[in-house]
């Protein structure tokens, strides 16, 4: 009886939490679809016309762009370094080793802010500012953390055992990481480049720092944007940001499974 | 530890040509308070089952790794055919290694696993289908050759695994605690199963276990280590018979330990009896104090007087096949004896009765105390 009850007490808080989550969003994509040339809720009709604004806006195009380009190489090139930093930091012995696992995770506890100004005083002597390359310099020190720990959680949980029986049965090292070690990392190298394209897609205080009139992202264009003024165009950029971040994810669950990305 | 006086580990020379694998004065010291290997030397011979037994943290394992060269030993030398191993990498070393977790390749079918050595060494592809279709018949499971090893019960991977290893015909197949992790029923059946695989392949095989009755059940010899050295090598009669310490006698099989001293004429005395002679193990030395050790099933009950000692029974406990009967000497040593129901002693063995104690005289085996 009594464990009816809190089975029912549960469901209960589970659905509010959703409600509390969803509620915000819910509104935000209705009012995306609104008439009205000011926020408000509910909207007095109905229109296509912000989307329309949207797509026939220059500067949020024109970051899109940028930003989309910025994510798919800031991904590519996470995990070309996060790959072997992770499997060094796992798989071999050297003086140091704790300590560089803890330095890597260090951008994750800085503020970002202090971050974007550190970044700032030493890209504008380096000419780095306002450039793709700076602005996927900058946007690795964001991502990596994330890449090199979750590669690092994924080879760890791998264990040695299938490698050992490769390598007896004639493999050498580098065959029984491309043969077996590899093959087995696949959720945690879909998952962690997932991650690194969403951060670096949704990224704005360090973006912020370093953009400059000619090359500017999404977010950047959307924080103007929503700076001078606030009307139903800003709910379609949101509902634009969402829907990326969530083609990405059910990427990622329908390669490889979300659970099982992120889990291993 | 105990002496090994007349049961002794075979010289490192004696028959070394007829071994195939030798291990010699092999080492491992990771600096702690003492080697983990500590210069073990024993002999594989060619096509021999050969199991290393003893409790966790023996060295067994570590002896297994540094033979698959996955841990490289601090000194000592591995003889494969006369060779010397030990600088090879664990890829040039032509062995067959079977993990207690399977080990198994997830991301490839049965058959891609059981291939996984043979594209290795770069056999043709027919052959490559043939033998590992051949494999998969010697451990049955050629109708599973393209399933994933997830679909596989616990011992169907491991046969899986055993057919990866045996099918690039190794020059020794390493078991490392193989069944350890099956359920007790399958544990039974995958004994034979192993077994019967290496018969019929002939690969001389190493067997590490902890279990005593999986390596007197399935060896050919049994190597018997402890705190990094070998107690005793010999066949399963052999170690059980014949222990060589008092570890062996205890750490295989159950044994009573009596503290006994020796009188002038070198006959045992415990409890003020001298004990019949004729026993084994070390020569009783005149003066001395030993421990005199007798298997429970050895010993048989009988009347008080016309025991070799007599005693008090304290407890008697009903075992199914066997009663299990706790006695105390005079002196407060407790021996406990293994009857069959109904059969001899079983009448007497009541609490609080007074029996003699019985046995044949070679089943008692000294030991240096």
């Amino acid at each position: 009886m009594l464990t009816r009850l809190l089975m029912i007490l549960g469901r209960a808080y589970v659905f509010a939490l959703f409600i509390i989550i969803f509620t915000p969003m819910a509104i935000i994509i209705a009012i995306s679809f609104s008439a009205d040339s000011y926020l408000s809720f509910p909207p007095s009709g109905w229109s296509l016309e912000w989307y329309g604004k949207v797509l026939g806006n220059a500067r949020f195009m024109n970051g899109l762009q940028n930003s989309a380009i910025i994510a798919v190489i800031v991904a590519g090139l996470s995990l070309l370094f996060g790959l072997p930093a992770a499997y060094a930091l796992v798989r071999l012995e050297f003086p140091g080793r704790e300590f560089l696992r803890n330095v890597i995770l260090a951008p994750l506890i800085l503020p970002t802010i202090v971050l974007g100004l550190g970044i700032l005083m030493i890209f504008a002597p380096a000419k780095l500012v306002a450039s793709y390359h700076g602005l996927v310099l900058a946007h690795l020190v964001i991502t990596l953390p994330f890449t090199v720990r979750i590669l690092q959680t994924t080879l760890s949980n791998l264990g040695r055992d299938a490698e050992y029986a490769a390598m007896t049965l004639g493999a050498t090292p580098l065959r029984t990481f491309v043969q077996v070690t590899l093959p087995q990392l696949v959720p945690g190298i879909v998952a962690s480049t997932a991650i690194a394209a969403i951060l670096s897609f949704d990224e704005i205080v360090i973006s912020l720092f370093i953009v400059g009139p000619r090359l500017s992202t999404l977010p950047v264009e959307i924080f103007r944007y929503v700076d001078e003024r606030t009307d139903p165009l800003v709910a379609v950029l949101a509902v634009l940001l969402i829907s990326i971040s969530l083609i990405i994810v059910l990427i990622v669950e329908r390669s490889v499974g979300f659970a099982k990305a992120f889990s291993r | 530890m105990g002496l090994a006086a007349n049961a002794p580990v075979p010289a490192a020379s004696m028959d070394a040509a007829a071994h195939h694998i030798r291990i010699e004065d092999l080492t491992f010291d990771y600096g702690g308070a003492r080697p983990a290997v500590d210069r073990l030397s024993f002999g594989i011979r060619k096509g021999e089952f050969l199991g290393l037994l003893g409790p966790s943290g023996c060295g067994k394992s570590t002896t297994l790794r540094m033979i698959a060269g996955l841990m490289a030993p601090t000194s000592g030398r591995i003889l494969i055919g006369g060779q010397d191993i030990v600088a090879r990498p664990p890829w040039e070393r032509n062995l067959g290694l079977v993990f207690q977790s399977y080990a198994l390749f997830p991301h490839m079918t049965v058959a891609q696993n059981v291939a996984f050595g043979l594209k290795q060494r770069r056999v043709p592809r027919a052959e490559i289908r043939d033998r590992v279709a051949e494999a998969l018949r010697v451990v049955r499971l050629d109708q599973m050759a393209d399933r994933v090893p997830s679909a596989l019960s616990g011992g169907q991977q491991q046969r899986v695994a055993i057919a990866r290893a045996i099918v690039v015909e190794p020059e020794i197949l390493l078991l490392d605690e193989p069944l350890s992790n099956l359920d007790a029923r399958l544990r039974d059946e995958m004994r034979f199963e192993i077994r019967d695989i290496q018969t019929r392949t002939g690969i001389t095989t190493l067997f590490v276990t902890h279990d005593q009755h999986e390596a007197l059940t399935m060896c050919d010899r049994i190597a018997v280590m402890n705190v990094g050295e070998l107690e005793q090598i010999g066949t399963p009669t052999e170690i059980y018979d014949q222990p060589a310490s008092r570890f062996v006698a205890n750490f295989i099989g159950r044994a009573n330990e009596l503290a006994c001293s020796v009188d002038d004429t070198g006959a045992l005395v415990c409890n003020g009896r001298r004990l019949p002679g004729r026993t084994t193990g070390v020569s009783p030395q005149p003066g001395s104090t030993v421990v005199a050790a007798i298997r429970p099933h050895a010993i048989t009950l009988g009347e008080a007087a016309a025991g070799h000692l007599a005693g008090t029974v304290q407890r008697r406990v009903f075992v199914g096949n066997i009663i299990e009967v706790a006695l105390a000497l005079p002196d407060g040593q407790t021996v406990t004896v293994e009857l069959r129901p109904g059969g001899a002693g079983d009448a007497l063995a009541v609490p609080g009765a007074e029996v003699g104690l019985t046995w044949r005289p070679e089943t008692m085996r000294v030991f240096a105390a």
